[in-house]
């Protein structure tokens, strides 16, 4: 690819010929300066010059914009040019389909999303919104700022029609990354941290079918963090013990029969095949319930497990598992 | 862990964050709104290698002083440290700041904690003026914004605040009880927090958020955290550590980066545990992140920065290794000490501490 040529500096500019360009304010030695490009500069200079004299048209969208290609993070470039979409009433929808561009282009800038949120409490376009960051999602799944902005849109417009999609997108992005924390964490979010809407009131109901996706979600791919955190955030959540999915975990924490049964059991489901099993997640679990139990016959049976952890199963955390050891014998 | 483990190239390190200090590319402009920042990884990176003295002239040091100072700057708002003049017009004499040039609490933070490292006895610094930005940085919900007005606003600038009222020993610009009421709702159910309400659970804002509950003043007899609430935490922190030894920011989330070694491991430091994390590990993450002439980078073979440099060797100071093998620890591992609450050197930050509140006399 030819890269584009300069463009012509302002200063041999004739629509810009009124403006005299103001330069940086530097006296004393910096500290790591930095050898701008000609091109960078003449656009800055400008730009302090049209914001000193405070003209808010046009062609300062054309300047900010510039300013914004060669450096994302010039957030004073990016506030004034939010005054300046509002002071001379730009069409949002074009300002909106720019960011489109740039969103993906500097997606992990914080102040591409910060222009882009200021500019949706004025444009109210919230459902569009949702399917462009679906669309930026399938290019980067666990993006922070783009689920943050997902987050920031369904709680800021709280709208039915919003929050009735989520199940699925989630859904979808599970489908593609069964350990995409960021989907994990958008689900909980969704199902327990947003209010109650219609077809969810039946909290028990909601709290079954949360397990029960978990468990399979296990049953699929047992060495996931992120589901058994979930899990853990369920329960917790719903002020329900550990306790409850024992007889789903105990299967896991063990090796793999040799001779599956093949049961359909949507409470428990087994470990599928091929499962690398004992699963650390799953030991820990179980050392949990028992420590919750804080009977002496419970501790011994949970300290046992910590030490396989250990010493076998999940060896980079042995400092760990002896604290575990040493805080629950304290316990006792 | 028996693999002998390579050498901490101390004197490679200084030279690539003494690079940066001396100047940078035109492709890296999009420091400069961040300049102040980068200043302090660069001499925090040097402070904890313990040779400001020796690796920089007094000569330098004086105008770095005067540089950082050269960003004080005073307004309607109160009184700031802004990134650098990159929005700032040239003018024969210092003009008081506009909308646009104002500024920035993430940068003053660090100029307070850069001028310490370069012994400054602030006898520059508008105390009343900076109580009075913060201030004017704090929202109803109890968040900061980066600049007052319709700045970003997440959990870093909250910490920033906290951090330049512990340094002044003076709380009165802020509202600590809505500030703390903020942090509640970044907490997730995993244990960590994120950078906004409803954020997924990340390192840095479960540093910054700890990092605060421990900050803020309170009476002797409440405590940051519940008990569960702690234990929660420190499973999700001692969790993000990886099998390669480097910790990661999110669940799930692999490969370790070397700059979650910090907000990781200085959240365990911050919530008081025993030393929990395998450091021998975790060196050799560090060793293979080492780039051959010098700066630590967030992954091995990938270019090093000050921002990874600084916070590996952070991380290091905090849990430096044991290295196995007869005889001493090798020199080149050794580290002093790091505060984990405002993140320096225990001598820099006892500076700070001493020189930047008011002088009753």
């Amino acid at each position: 690819m030819i890269p584009d040529p300069p463009p012509v500096p302002y200063s041999a500019r004739s629509e810009w010929a009124d403006v005299v360009p103001i330069p940086q304010y530097e006296k004393a030695n910096p500290l790591a300066p930095i050898l701008y490009s000609e091109e960078y500069k003449d656009a800055t200079d400008y730009f302090r010059a049209v914001v000193k004299a405070g003209e808010k048209s046009e062609r300062v969208l054309q300047l900010t914009e510039h300013v914004i290609r060669l450096n994302p993070a010039h957030y004073s470039a990016w506030q004034y040019r939010y005054e300046t979409v509002v002071d001379i009433q730009w069409p949002l929808e074009s300002e909106i389909a720019l960011m489109d561009e740039l969103a993906d282009r500097y997606l992990k800038t914080y102040q591409v999303w910060h222009h882009r949120r200021l500019i949706l409490v004025l444009s109210k376009k919230a459902k569009e919104e949702l399917a462009f960051i679906a669309k930026i999602l399938q290019k980067d799944e666990k993006n922070y700022h783009t689920w943050a902005h997902r987050q920031w849109v369904l709680a800021y417009y709280n709208e039915d029609a919003l929050w009735a999609g989520e199940l699925d997108f989630v859904d979808t992005m599970m489908n593609k990354d069964v350990r995409n924390n960021s989907a994990w964490h958008h689900r909980f979010f969704v199902v327990f941290q947003s209010g109650v809407r219609e077809g969810e009131e039946d909290r028990q109901r909601v709290v079954r079918r949360e397990l029960i996706y978990t468990k399979q979600n296990i049953s699929l791919a047992p060495n996931n963090a992120s589901a058994w955190n979930y899990l853990r955030g369920v329960l917790d959540f719903n002020k329900l013990p550990l306790s409850t999915v024992t007889t789903f975990v105990k299967p896991y924490t063990v090796p793999l029969p040799e001779h599956l049964v093949d049961l359909v059991d949507v409470e428990n489901p087994p470990p599928g095949k091929g499962a690398e099993l004992p699963c650390a997640a799953a030991i820990e679990f179980l050392a949990d319930v028992y420590e919750e139990e804080a009977q002496k016959e419970s501790i011994d049976k949970a300290v046992a497990l910590w030490k396989s952890l250990a010493e076998e199963h999940d060896t980079i955390r042995k400092k760990y598992w002896e604290y575990r050891i040493q805080q629950a014998l304290l316990l006792l | 862990m028996n693999d002998a483990i390579p050498k901490f190239a101390r004197v490679g390190h200084a030279g690539h964050v003494n690079r940066c200090l001396s100047g940078l590319p035109g492709s890296q402009v999009e420091v400069d709104s961040a300049r102040l920042a980068l200043g302090f990884y660069c001499l925090g990176a040097l402070d904890l290698l313990g040779v400001v003295q020796n690796k920089t002239s007094e000569t330098d040091r004086a105008s770095w002083r005067e540089w950082i100072w050269e960003q004080q700057t005073q307004g309607v708002h109160g009184t700031g440290f802004r990134p650098s003049p990159f929005a700032t017009p040239d003018s024969p004499i210092p003009e008081p700041y506009s909308d646009y040039n104002g500024p920035h609490l993430v940068m003053t933070y660090t100029a307070l904690l850069t001028l310490a490292i370069l012994r400054d006895d602030f006898s520059k610094l508008d105390r009343a003026g900076l109580v009075n930005f913060i201030r004017a940085c704090q929202r109803d919900d109890g968040s900061f914004s980066i600049v007052p007005g319709n700045g970003e606003t997440d959990l870093r600038t909250l910490y920033c605040a906290f951090c330049i009222c512990d340094m002044l020993g003076d709380w009165s610009g802020v509202n600590v009880e809505q500030a703390l009421k903020f942090i509640g709702t970044c907490r997730t159910y995993e244990g960590g927090y994120g950078q906004a309400p409803f954020c997924e659970a990340s390192g840095g804002p479960t540093y910054i958020a700890l990092a605060s509950l421990h900050l803020a003043p309170r009476a002797d007899d409440t405590l940051p955290l519940t008990r569960v609430q702690r234990t929660k935490s420190i499973h999700w922190l001692i969790h993000n550590q990886h099998t390669s030894g480097g910790f990661c920011g999110r669940t799930e989330k692999s490969p370790a980066d070397a700059c979650y070694s910090f907000w990781c491991g200085a959240a365990l430091k911050v919530l008081r545990t025993v030393d929990l994390i395998e450091a021998e590990s975790h060196a050799s993450f560090i060793a293979s992140c080492q780039f051959k002439f010098g700066g630590i980078a967030k992954v091995p073979d990938h270019d090093p920065d000050p921002y990874h440099t600084y916070l590996s060797l952070a991380a290091l100071t905090l849990f430096p290794p044991n290295v196995p093998g007869e005889g001493p620890v090798p020199k080149s591992w050794e580290f002093g000490r790091l505060d984990p609450l405002l993140n320096g050197s225990e001598e820099t930050i006892k500076w700070v501490r001493e020189h930047a509140p008011a002088k009753f006399t």
